[in-house]
């Protein structure tokens, strides 16, 4: 899976709480009679084909192309970072072709591309033989992400093919995404759980879930600055700006690695509030560029049954939910004129997400947000 | 397309007419095969030989031409359009002497696959004469310990009745008619006899004779034969066919068959009516100056089958009683399909080429893909030379932007090629790996080559008369065109041509002769979620009744859990008529479950 996806959390809770975890009953408040997914999203398409996964479809600036992470070649079988031209169909690989890779995103303003990578390990090509044979002996296991303290973020520019590293920390940096003047960067880190004396506790933990440590960083587009802005223990991640640039929005999950919820924060850490509060897994937020509201996801209905839903931007109503199919959907993105989403889903079968595309009805969701009843507990 | 699985022989409410008015590409050639002028295109008649004629006019205009070496576009093949009994006839020779003779359809009829011959000799009884291959580690063979070489052998039609689900499912998958035959002719046997048990549906009765293509028998004689002439068989033996049943239907492998003490002469006589049916084949040349650097396989084919059903007397008609007899128009099936390769070829007639491109329009795909077999068994261009065969088969009907693409498993490049165009076309595209599809593609996929077959699915219009030309979705038929094209420019032009990959085939082999009850529901054929999607349910049908709908994804019947189209035939053999069984489904994805009541069919 992808590592906006906090897919350990998943399999933490199904090792460690087992048979014990209940999964909320079946019964959805939010689906009113009146909302189904084509009053929200029509002429949903399958975008990726090939290779045995796709996810987190991520637009650039213009609209015209996505930046995405698919399993497709072989000889590697880790996630690399691929454009894809919505005008011509041509894909194009822009990472290493070795290593792990996750998270991509285009700098506006510039012919960059940010993503995380693991290719400077000298390790990372002697892995890639170890998940293949892995995979051959026919084992399997229940998520293959490991968060890799050897992640760093890297910025490849598209004219000269070259590489810039921007972090340089022992521990997973990856998640990043730019501001929309391209100046700044979001990101998660755990480079908590290394640059400094863990005591016992926290060491168990970091065997156990190193996610545990991950809070949200900033820095300048070139890695310089480096910024912590969060501090509460539980996976803080999947940052992203607001479409003017003065919020960040996240997700952060309970020590418990159970519950996740959606809160959004100034640039500099101040003024955090909490959007969402369905005591589930809500996750994966962006907010649409007319500022008006979030698309996040949640498993609200069933633990593996992921969602997506809309909330206004304050999280003042209850969410509205906006798909319906089974299994996984999930880090929807709306294009940079808030005319289409691109989300990743498990809705053509199988247990693989691929990337789909549907044309969004923004005034649709305008009305289902004012039709939404006030979240309980907001006055 | 040929045989697809719908369980469904009731009405239901038509679809409304699809009104659009823009100016389609494949809208003329749509309702010009679907008229009733054509009177539904059966394999050999003047409506299929007029629809011939158009489509090699319309491969003409686009700039198409007969193959190397061919003066017109037109490639006959021979076919078996009707069967029937021929005056076949059995005596029995007593243990004391005596002699009893049987004649007529009642009593004595040969089965449509037999060979013409006179045997005669002693009778074995071999239970229902099946035997699962020793692959299938599950030892059961009704032939162990049996002496039957150049004996005629009797079997109870069907599997054994009793038995647990599991051993059902097994046995029915080589319950099979010709199955049985060639258990038989194998174990050396001279005859085949076989008889509806006392204990089983339709008890005693001979069978119908199901049509059959195959220009030839299938090596052995074999007879359907009535309950009574089975009892005489069995006059003086240790006990009764009743008896001898209730063993087997046990399911215990141990039971065993044995010597009747009669002997039989047997005459079986199949009449074969030869016709000739035409697949239109026509090419667009390669441009010389820039031909692929993989000068082994400069060969493209695109088709699809133009034939249907006429007036729905041949068997796969799935008319109710009210439309019996009516033209099946067959505009989905598969004037869509037609219409996509013409629009195809137009296209590609103003793309430079790099290799040939052959345009094929089937006929006889309907009674057995037998226009397509012709072509693969008699190539008019080496096979070995085709880099691809791709398929279009009911195209017309597109529901939520869905267009299947099968068989994707057969090449490592299909699902590039796929993205890529798809990128542009915009559709939901559900690729399915299996390139066993009922389908001719089946036919190239078995030759060895990489294949692709798109499809819209089914809908209830399947096969009856009111699959019309004014429900057909010209706009996205022509979306499809364009799609179609630049896949088929892409494998024209790639320089290496596609690898093939062979994909073992189902391992189930269902087959819906098994298959004694209706359920009323509509299969999805255009996706591959897990479970059983339902593209609709018969009106009035047991899964209406039960209060399944479209969109529903049965997962479980019966206690089998279910998760593809074959799943789901096993587990049809398995139910009976007026049964209720439980069906656990998802909808909007809850689970929920209902009870189902199939209904007997015939």
């Amino acid at each position: 899976m992808n590592m906006r996806f906090p897919i350990a959390v998943f399999v933490f809770a199904i090792v460690s709480v087992g048979a014990g975890l209940q999964t909320r009953p079946a019964t959805d408040a939010t689906r009113s009679p009146q909302n189904k997914e084509s009053d929200f999203l029509t002429r949903i398409r399958r975008l990726t084909v090939e290779g045995r996964r796709a996810g987190e479809g991520y637009w650039a600036p213009d609209g015209k192309r996505l930046v995405f992470q698919s399993e497709r070649e072989p000889g590697n079988p880790f996630y690399q970072i691929y454009t894809l031209d919505l005008t011509t169909g041509d894909t194009k690989r822009i990472s290493p072709g070795y290593g792990k890779t996750t998270c991509s995103f285009f700098r506006p303003g510039s012919d960059e591309i940010e993503f995380a990578s693991t290719h400077h390990d000298p390790k990372s090509k002697q892995y890639q033989q170890e998940e293949i044979d892995f995979r051959a002996s026919g084992k399997t296991r229940r998520y293959s992400w490991d968060y890799d303290p050897e992640f760093e973020i890297y910025a490849y520019a598209e004219k000269t093919g070259k590489y810039t590293r921007l972090t340089n920390a022992r521990g997973y940096d990856a998640e990043g995404s730019y501001s929309p003047d391209g100046q700044f960067i979001v990101f998660t880190s755990m480079r908590d759980a290394y640059n400094r004396t863990l005591n016992a506790e926290e060491k168990k933990q970091l065997e156990v879930d190193p996610s545990y440590f991950a809070e949200i960083y900033i820095m300048r587009a070139d890695g310089s600055g480096q910024k912590r802005l969060t501090s509460v223990p539980g996976y803080d991640g999947g940052p992203f700006f607001s479409p003017d640039g003065k919020r960040i929005i996240w997700r952060r999950f309970d020590t418990s690695g159970l519950i996740a919820n959606v809160f959004t924060m100034n640039p500099d850490g101040s003024d955090v509030r909490q959007i969402t509060d369905f005591g589930a897994m809500s996750w994966a937020p962006y907010i649409h560029p007319s500022g008006q509201y979030i698309l996040f996801a949640s498993n609200k209905l069933g633990f593996e049954n992921f969602e997506v839903y809309l909330v206004d931007i304050d999280g003042k109503k209850e969410p509205v939910r906006v798909t319906y199919a089974d299994g996984f959907d999930g880090l929807p993105v709306p294009s940079p004129d808030g005319r289409q989403v691109a989300w990743t889903s498990t809705r053509a079968g199988g247990s693989e997400g691929q990337i789909f595309l549907g044309q969004w009805n923004h005034e649709k969701a305008l009305d289902a947000l004012r039709a939404a009843p006030l979240r309980v507990g907001v006055r | 397309m040929k045989r697809i699985l719908i369980v469904a022989l009731l009405l239901s409410p038509s679809v409304s007419a699809q009104q659009t008015a823009i100016a389609s590409r494949t809208r003329p050639a749509v309702e010009f095969l679907a008229s009733d002028r054509l009177e539904g295109r059966d394999t050999g008649s003047p409506g299929e030989r007029l629809a011939g004629d158009y489509i090699a006019m319309q491969l003409a205009r686009a700039g198409a031409k007969p193959l190397p070496g061919r003066r017109d576009m037109f490639m006959p093949f021979e076919f078996t359009a009707g069967t029937r009994d021929g005056g076949s006839n059995l005596a029995i020779r007593g243990a004391g002497g005596a002699s009893q003779a049987f004649r007529g359809a009642e009593q004595v009829q040969a089965l449509s696959f037999s060979d013409d011959a006179a045997v005669g000799g002693p009778v074995v009884f071999a239970g229902y004469g099946l035997v699962v291959p020793e692959s299938q580690d599950f030892g059961y063979d009704n032939y162990t310990g049996l002496d039957v070489k150049d004996k005629i052998v009797l079997v109870l039609h069907y599997f054994p009745e009793d038995t647990d689900a599991k051993t059902k499912a097994t046995l029915a998958r080589y319950s099979d008619l010709r199955y049985k035959a060639l258990a038989a002719r194998q174990h050396g046997a001279k005859g085949l006899l076989v008889v509806t048990g006392p204990r089983s549906p339709n008890a005693g009765q001979t069978l119908r004779m199901t049509s059959d293509t195959a220009l030839a028998g299938s090596g052995i004689p074999a007879a359907t034969i009535s309950g009574a002439v089975a009892n005489a068989l069995f006059a003086g033996a240790s006990k009764t066919l009743a008896a001898a049943q209730e063993e087997f239907d046990s399911g215990n492998p141990h039971v065993a068959g044995f010597t009747l003490p009669t002997s039989v002469d047997l005459t079986t006589k199949v009449v074969r009516e030869k016709q000739t049916g035409r697949n239109v084949v026509a090419y667009l040349p390669a441009d010389p100056g820039s031909k692929v650097p993989d000068a082994g396989r400069p060969w493209v084919i695109v088709g699809a089958h133009y034939d249907h059903l006429g007036h729905g007397t041949r068997g796969t008609s799935l008319a109710d009683k009210n439309e019996a007899g009516q033209i099946h128009h067959g505009a989905d099936d598969n004037a869509s399909g037609t219409a996509a390769v013409l629009g195809i070829a137009e296209t590609l007639a103003k793309q430079r080429l790099r290799r040939n491109v052959v345009f094929t329009l089937w006929s006889g795909e309907e009674i057995g893909l037998v226009g397509s077999n012709a072509f693969v068994t008699n190539p008019p261009v080496p096979l070995a030379q085709v880099a691809a065969y791709l398929n279009f088969d009911m195209v017309g009907r597109m529901q939520n932007n869905r267009l299947a693409a099968d068989g994707v498993a057969s090449s490592p490049v299909w699902s590039r090629i796929l993205e890529r165009a798809n990128v542009a076309a915009g559709f939901d595209l559900a690729t399915n790996p299996d390139p066993y599809q009922p389908t001719d593609s089946s036919n190239f996929n078995q030759a060895g080559l990489p294949t692709l077959f798109f499809t819209t699915g089914s809908h209830p219009d399947y096969h009856r008369p009111s699959d019309t030309a004014d429900k057909i979705d010209y706009e996205d038929l022509d979306r499809i065109v364009d799609f179609a094209g630049a896949v088929v420019q892409a494998v024209a032009n790639v320089d290496m041509a596609p690898e093939f990959t062979k994909v073992d085939p189902p391992q189930t082999g269902a087959t819906l002769a098994g298959v004694r009850v209706t359920t009323g529901t509509i299969p999805d054929y255009t996706t591959d979620a897990k479970g059983l999607l339902l593209a609709g349910v018969v009106g009035g049908g047991p899964a209406e009744k039960a209060g399944l709908m479209k969109g529903d994804i049965i997962v479980e019947i019966a206690g089998q859990s279910i998760t593809n189209i074959y799943d789901y035939t096993f587990a049809l053999e398995l139910l009976k008529a007026d049964t209720p069984v439980k069906v656990v489904f998802t909808r909007n994805g809850e689970r929920r479950d209902v009870q189902l009541t199939p209904s007997g069919r015939r």
